[in-house]
């Protein structure tokens, strides 16, 4: 195994042997089980909720596990002192630093895999039809998760887990929000402060053109250069937050 | 730009300099390195002696690209720090190493000798070679949470020395270790430059410098305050003889007429301390004021000594260094 694929690997063998990951992964379980209790409460729209109701989940404690898995991906590395028996090895902090990134990204591909079989497990058992969006919702979730991730990881380059936490969740906020933003900011008249709200929302990811959970709900078909121009704009956020973090990370002391 | 070169030294290091800038608003400034000055040659076990906080961590985590200097400039076989494949031939166990807990001490090593290039066969033998060599083959598949601080240590070795490096850099490596575990560090580390390797180790612990070092530097407040063999070192210090003398009482001793470099009072005798010039009157002083001499030998030299006569020299008072500016 290579050097940057020793590395991703134990990103991955670390979030698997860490206990908030494993109690997550048993809580996304349950809950993902439990929704079977909405035949209970619906009469007409069951194929709809049960969707609605588990991709919604899915994209819930996956974003939490996201953000406590990138929050203190460096940071913790850097105050426990792991960092120093990895970096004085033959390898850069680039590739250190993308290699966690990558290590992240597996373990919450791993995780979403597992949530997606018991999604469609349910869908199956309750002849539930499976259509491409409820994929197509997936994959845009795990670009919206690698928005976040490299977002924590820029955070965690220069502060300690819990603000890199709260920071990382006020962009998983302000990005669901940032469309909403550029609405308000179109019908307002002051100019100066339409300006500045339109500023806000290019400055901002915006989350919501990686969420096809709707279009899944509804079985509405996502058409392809939506799909590709929303993923295509999740890679430059994840491009851009992560040249931030290398550029950081490059520079800094570990004392 | 040069390739790695195996032949150069291993530790080259010009007017070497690191500020830190510490405080809330990063306004103030401890001067951690000054101009430090450093050859170590193939082969040698070198060793940074310093009180705390004269630099001897800094100038090592400035060689292993931790740290980035501010000004000056440090090679490792030629080549700047910064460049990755440089590390490919130094082996580096930190102070206080902390190597990832969720794994196993097997796992680890192997992880580090993965990220020095090994792989498949060699890695495998590579590891169990050197778990055995520091004695945690029985402990390798426990995970390292579990460890003691001795055991962590080991670990922490065992993946300095996976790669067959040219040269180890060591920080405190026998710090937290009990008496055994620190002999066998000591045996390991001879067993290394008895293999060729080169060893950088940075310690307080004076009789393990004294032990092991072929050549030292003694760092105080960032600066280099003596270098050279040890043998060199300690033969420029004056020789002095000690005298212990009954009969007479402290004061009487004292004004005798020859300077004397200590004394102490010892239930009715004297001990006392002279250059060796004086050594020949101060014993014909005593017997003429009617005083016996009841031994006289030559005082020990020792690196404590240099150690505490470089501190004093540099003015300090207190082994605490680190110049803070505000």
């Amino acid at each position: 195994m290579s050097a940057f694929g020793a590395m991703v690997w134990n990103g991955f063998r670390e979030a698997r042997r860490n206990r908030v990951t494993v109690v997550v992964g048993a809580f996304a379980a349950v809950v993902l089980l439990s929704s079977t209790l909405i035949t209970e409460v619906t009469v007409a729209t069951f194929d709809r909720v049960l969707t609605d109701f588990g991709l919604g989940m899915m994209s819930l404690i996956l974003v939490f596990l996201t953000i406590f898995l990138s929050s203190g991906l460096l940071s913790r590395e850097i105050e426990r002192r792991t960092i120093f028996l990895v970096v004085s090895k033959p390898v850069s902090r680039t590739q250190f630093l993308l290699a966690r990134l990558a290590g992240n990204m597996l373990t919450l591909a791993v995780m979403m895999g597992a949530m997606m079989l018991i999604f469609v497990s349910q869908l199956l058992m309750f002849q539930v039809s499976i259509h491409s969006t409820q994929v197509v919702a997936a994959v845009g979730l795990w670009f919206e998760l690698l928005v976040l991730t490299s977002a924590g990881i820029l955070f965690s380059s220069f502060t300690g887990p819990a603000v890199s936490a709260i920071a990382t969740t006020g962009i998983y906020f302000a990005g669901h929000l940032a469309s909403d933003l550029y609405d308000i900011a179109n019908r307002l008249d002051d100019g100066s402060v339409k300006t500045f709200a339109k500023a806000l929302y290019y400055l901002l990811p915006n989350l919501e053109r990686m969420n096809f959970r709707l279009h899944a709900t509804y079985a509405l078909p996502v058409d392809t250069s939506t799909f590709f121009s929303g993923v295509g704009y999740g890679l430059g956020w994840a491009a851009l937050f992560t040249a931030a973090a290398i550029f950081i990370f490059e520079r800094r002391d570990f004392r | 730009m040069n390739p790695l070169s195996p032949d150069a030294p291993p530790i080259q290091v010009r007017g070497l300099s690191k500020t830190y800038k510490v405080g809330f608003w990063f306004n103030r400034t401890v001067r951690a390195l000054q101009g430090l000055d450093l050859e170590v040659g193939a082969g040698q076990i070198y060793g940074l002696l310093g009180p705390n906080g004269a630099g001897k961590s800094t100038t090592i985590k400035i060689l292993m690209n931790l740290v980035r200097p501010s000004s000056g400039n440090a090679l490792l076989f030629g080549q700047p720090v910064d460049k990755a494949a440089t590390r490919r031939l130094v082996g580096f166990l930190p102070e206080n190493p902390a190597p990832y807990e969720y794994l196993t001490g097997r796992e680890f090593v192997t992880l580090a000798g993965q990220l020095c290039g090994l792989s498949g066969h060699e890695l495998d033998v590579r590891v169990k070679e050197v778990l055995g060599s520091v004695e945690m083959g029985a402990a390798e598949k426990l995970q390292i949470r579990r460890y003691s601080k001795g055991m962590v240590q080991r670990v922490a070795l065992a993946q300095a020395l996976v790669a067959r490096p040219k040269m180890l850099i060591l920080d405190e490596p026998t710090s937290g270790l009990d008496p055994v575990g620190r002999r066998q560090m000591r045996d390991l580390i001879l067993a290394e430059r008895d293999r060729g390797t080169t060893v950088l180790f940075c310690s307080h612990i004076i009789p393990d410098v004294e032990a092991l070092c072929d050549r030292l530097a003694v760092l105080v407040g960032g600066r280099r305050v003596r270098e050279g063999s040890v043998r060199e070192l300690l033969s420029t210090q004056v020789p002095t003889v000690e005298m212990v003398v009954e009969g007479l009482p402290l004061e009487q001793v004292k004004s005798l007429g020859v300077a004397l470099e200590s004394t102490q009072s010892l239930d009715g005798r004297v001990r006392v301390q002279v250059p060796d010039a004086q050594s020949q009157k101060m014993l014909s002083q005593v017997l003429a004021a009617g005083g016996r001499v009841n031994s006289l030998q030559a005082a020990q030299f020792s690196l404590e000594q240099l150690f505490m006569d470089a501190l004093k020299d540099s003015g300090r008072t207190t082994s605490v260094g680190g110049e803070i500016n505000t």
